[in-house]
């Protein structure tokens, strides 16, 4: 299958870090092969695939698993390590459609008043203004920057309607990272992120993550937040047609708002990682 | 390629968009302000989002996700993430035909549309969809009776074609209408239209009767034939 | 406040309280309760409130109230001054809601279930329930169409009642659960004349009516 050998390159998050009581077994997918996940309370949690070990770490609240005995490296996320922050795993959603699209839908932010009304988003301020999107050679990760857009309501603890920035990273062709601003500490950025794990080339679990400088609400209010906001994309993402993300510049139209979308596109396929991409347009 | 019967008319009020399939075409059919209908692949050039999820305005259709508006033209009029951009015309729909007659929607993904001729005066009942093949729903019909308001028994009596049943046609004045739109091998729908003879409570014996129809084609065992 | 809800976003039961309220117009406090992944409803102080282990969960005065029927009965019986919602001295109209208000129960039980194994990834028995979820769609779109010939938009009645309301989540949500409106006409347009009321808010699977807005342009 195309793009798979490319993606068992790969950590894919596969549970919430802790979840597991001891002697559990849970069964879940990765990239079409069934696999797995033994709790343990004593030891290691320990995944396995057709009977044999998979390498396992837990890292951002997630266990993570690879098919490879020589992963690519987890990528970074310095600010998981700073004093301060609230992290808040928020439980994994399905969704039906390529785990590709999912990442996409991330990076784009002209859905906001239609997708997130009156949250992210209202109109009439719909504009996008041009904003910088670069491939970033040295660590193979596409960056979007100086992103910014009107939202009547940012985060759970903004209060009014402000100009939010954004900063993108796509750190693996599954994982989606940005940073926005942080409205209780001016100056500080909010991180969130989107774990996908990749269940086939047309469904996927989808593990959102927030590190968070927000002192007011319960984890509970946090949580439901970023699943409201995770759940109106679904409905979006259970939608497109095709199901998988098309490659082909013949397929969908563009236009310069979709800067990081073209970006990620056009990196994907430099890079094969074509797992849950269509390459030829039909 | 044959035209399809894809719903009532009734059924699409002004500014309203729905879904619809002929074959394994994916469709969106909507009604603009003023009353065009248009029927287009389900499937908005931009990010492939189903347009039948969109919202009408005026005599645009918007898709959901980004809000890109397209006219009855079939081309794009505005773009929100750009409001000052004129959209190229290239930007366009994949537009099919598609013709409203005896109060129902047909269209055609070949453009030449061929609509049968029927009664002029028939009221549309309603629609309804039975998850079992073309041949099950026609032998069920074959063995259930309906009951008019003035006594008449009806019963499968003149099938025209495949695609439409003509219950009770003495004169080309039928009682009943059912237009068959079939998805699939095991998905068709139904469309009932009945003549003015018929009131309030003898359509909504048609819609129950309809309900017993699809009881008995989607078990596929063949009951007694009984009234109802 | 006129009471205070324990709540999760994703819950098609607390929506029915959030959308009464919302049509109703009434402010009310809300207590996010971490459903998912944290399993909070289980918790302790939450059992000890509603030892069912569901939510939502209503305090309304110096009630406890953990069935949504009753939450809706008792919003429209204080804040419904026209006694629209809830006509309490027609016997035939409530009677006909009450019927309405135990099928919704099925909802949760049949597309609420298979909702939760779709989205959320619980162990539910998901062809039984997606196969009696299209039984209560078809129920739903049957009696929708025989109020439609009587000139009729609403289930019970010619005006929005509870019945209406207690039914709305789940069919509106079955998409969630991957059973498509595209089969269901009559519910089709009920689901848009509710979206329409005024009051109307959304829940995530449920769109804002973007036709009724403004335009940007
Ligand atoms: N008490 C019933 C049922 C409420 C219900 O089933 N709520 C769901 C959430 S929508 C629940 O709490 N389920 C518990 C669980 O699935 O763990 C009502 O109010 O109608
Ligand atoms: S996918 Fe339709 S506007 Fe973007
Ligand atoms: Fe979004």
């Amino acid at each position: 299958m195309a793009g798979l050998e490319r993606a068992k390159e790969d950590w894919y998050p596969i549970a919430i870090a802790g979840s597991t009581v001891d002697g559990e077994q849970l069964d879940t997918s990765l990239l079409g092969i069934n696999i797995t996940l033994h709790g343990d309370k004593d030891r290691e949690i320990s995944v396995t695939a057709d009977g044999n070990n998979l390498p396992v770490q837990t890292r951002y609240d997630h266990v993570w698993t690879t098919f490879s005995e020589n992963p690519r490296p987890l990528f970074d996320i310095p600010e998981a390590d700073e004093a301060g922050r609230v992290l808040v795993p928020c439980g994994v959603v399905r969704v039906k459609c390529s785990p590709l699209r999912a990442v996409e839908n991330f990076l784009d932010i002209a859905h906001f008043p239609f997708v997130h009304t009156d949250v992210l988003g209202a109109e009439p301020h719909t504009e996008v203004e041009p904003y910088d999107v670069k491939i970033d050679e040295t660590i193979d990760e596409v960056i979007a920057t100086k992103v910014k857009f009107f939202q009547p309501q940012a985060a759970k603890s903004a209060g009014d309607g402000i100009v939010t920035d954004y900063v993108y990273r796509v750190a693996a062709p599954m994982v989606s990272i940005l940073y926005k601003t942080c409205p209780p500490k001016p100056g500080s950025q909010d991180v969130i992120t989107l774990f996908v794990q990749p269940l086939d080339e047309e469904t996927c679990n989808v593990w959102p993550w927030m590190a968070l400088y927000d002192y007011e609400n319960s984890m509970a209010d946090m949580i439901s937040f970023q699943q409201m906001i995770f759940v109106q994309d679904r409905s979006i993402l259970e939608n497109q047609l095709p199901r998988k993300l098309p490659l082909d510049p013949k397929m969908e139209i563009p236009t310069r708002a979709d800067m990081t979308s073209i970006a990620y596109r056009r990196w994907l396929k430099r890079g094969g990682a074509i797992y849950g991409a269509l390459t030829e347009a039909v | 390629m044959v035209t399809e019967p894809v719903g009532l008319s009734n059924n699409l009020p002004i500014k309203r968009v729905m879904p619809a399939r002929v074959g394994d075409t994916d469709i969106a059919v909507w009604r603009s302000a003023s009353g065009v209908v248009s029927a287009w692949l389900n499937r908005c050039p931009h990010r492939g989002m189903r347009l039948s999820h969109g919202f009408v305005r005026g005599e645009s259709l918007a898709c959901l996700y980004h809000g890109w508006q397209y006219g009855c033209d079939n081309k794009c009029k505005y773009i929100p993430a750009h409001p000052a951009l004129e959209p190229p015309t290239t930007i366009q729909t994949m537009a099919y035909t598609v013709v409203e007659k005896h109060g129902v929607l047909w269209v055609s993904l070949d453009g030449t549309p061929e609509i049968p001729a029927l009664f002029e005066k028939l009221q549309p009942v309603r629609s309804i969809s039975f998850n079992c093949s073309n041949e099950d729903v026609l032998s069920a019909l074959a063995e259930t009776t309906l009951t008019c308001d003035d006594g008449q028994v009806l019963s499968a009596s003149d099938m025209q074609s495949q695609n439409i049943l003509i219950l009770d046609n003495p004169q080309n004045k039928p009682k009943l209408a059912v237009l068959f739109q079939k998805s699939s091998a095991a998905n068709v729908t139904a469309h009932l239209l009945a003549d003015n003879s018929w009131s309030i409570d003898g359509l909504i014996r048609i819609s129950r009767w309809c309900e017993l129809v699809r009881r008995r084609a989607e078990i596929k065992i063949p009951d007694n034939r009984r009234n109802l | 406040m006129s009471f205070k809800l324990y709540n999760y976003v994703l819950s098609g039961n607390c929506y029915k309280v959030r959308l009464f309220a919302g049509v109703l117009g009434i402010n009310y406090d809300s207590i996010a309760v971490d459903f998912h992944p944290g399993q909070e409803h289980k918790s302790d102080d939450l059992m000890q409130l509603n030892p069912a282990g569901t939510l939502p969960i209503m305090i309304a005065d110096d009630l406890v109230l953990t069935e949504t029927s009753a939450m809706l009965i008792w919003m429209a019986s204080k804040f419904d001054s026209d006694n629209t919602w809830w006509p309490a001295t027609d016997a035939a109209k409530t009677a006909a809601i009450v019927q309405w208000l135990g099928f919704s129960s099925d909802l949760t039980s049949t597309i609420g279930e298979a909702r939760l194994h779709t989205m959320l990834n619980r162990d539910v028995k998901i062809e039984k329930a997606l196969a009696d979820g299209i039984v209560a769609l078809r129920r739903i779109e049957a009696q929708l169409t025989e109020q439609g010939l009587r000139g009729g938009a609403w289930l019970v009645g010619e005006s929005p009642t509870i019945a209406d309301i207690a039914c709305f989540p789940y069919v509106a949500l079955a998409p969630d659960a991957g059973l498509e409106h595209d089969d269901y006409p009559a519910i089709r347009n009920w689901l848009y004349a509710i979206r329409s009321l005024s009051g109307f808010v959304t829940m995530p699977g449920i769109h804002e009516v973007h036709e009724l807005r403004n335009e940007g342009d």
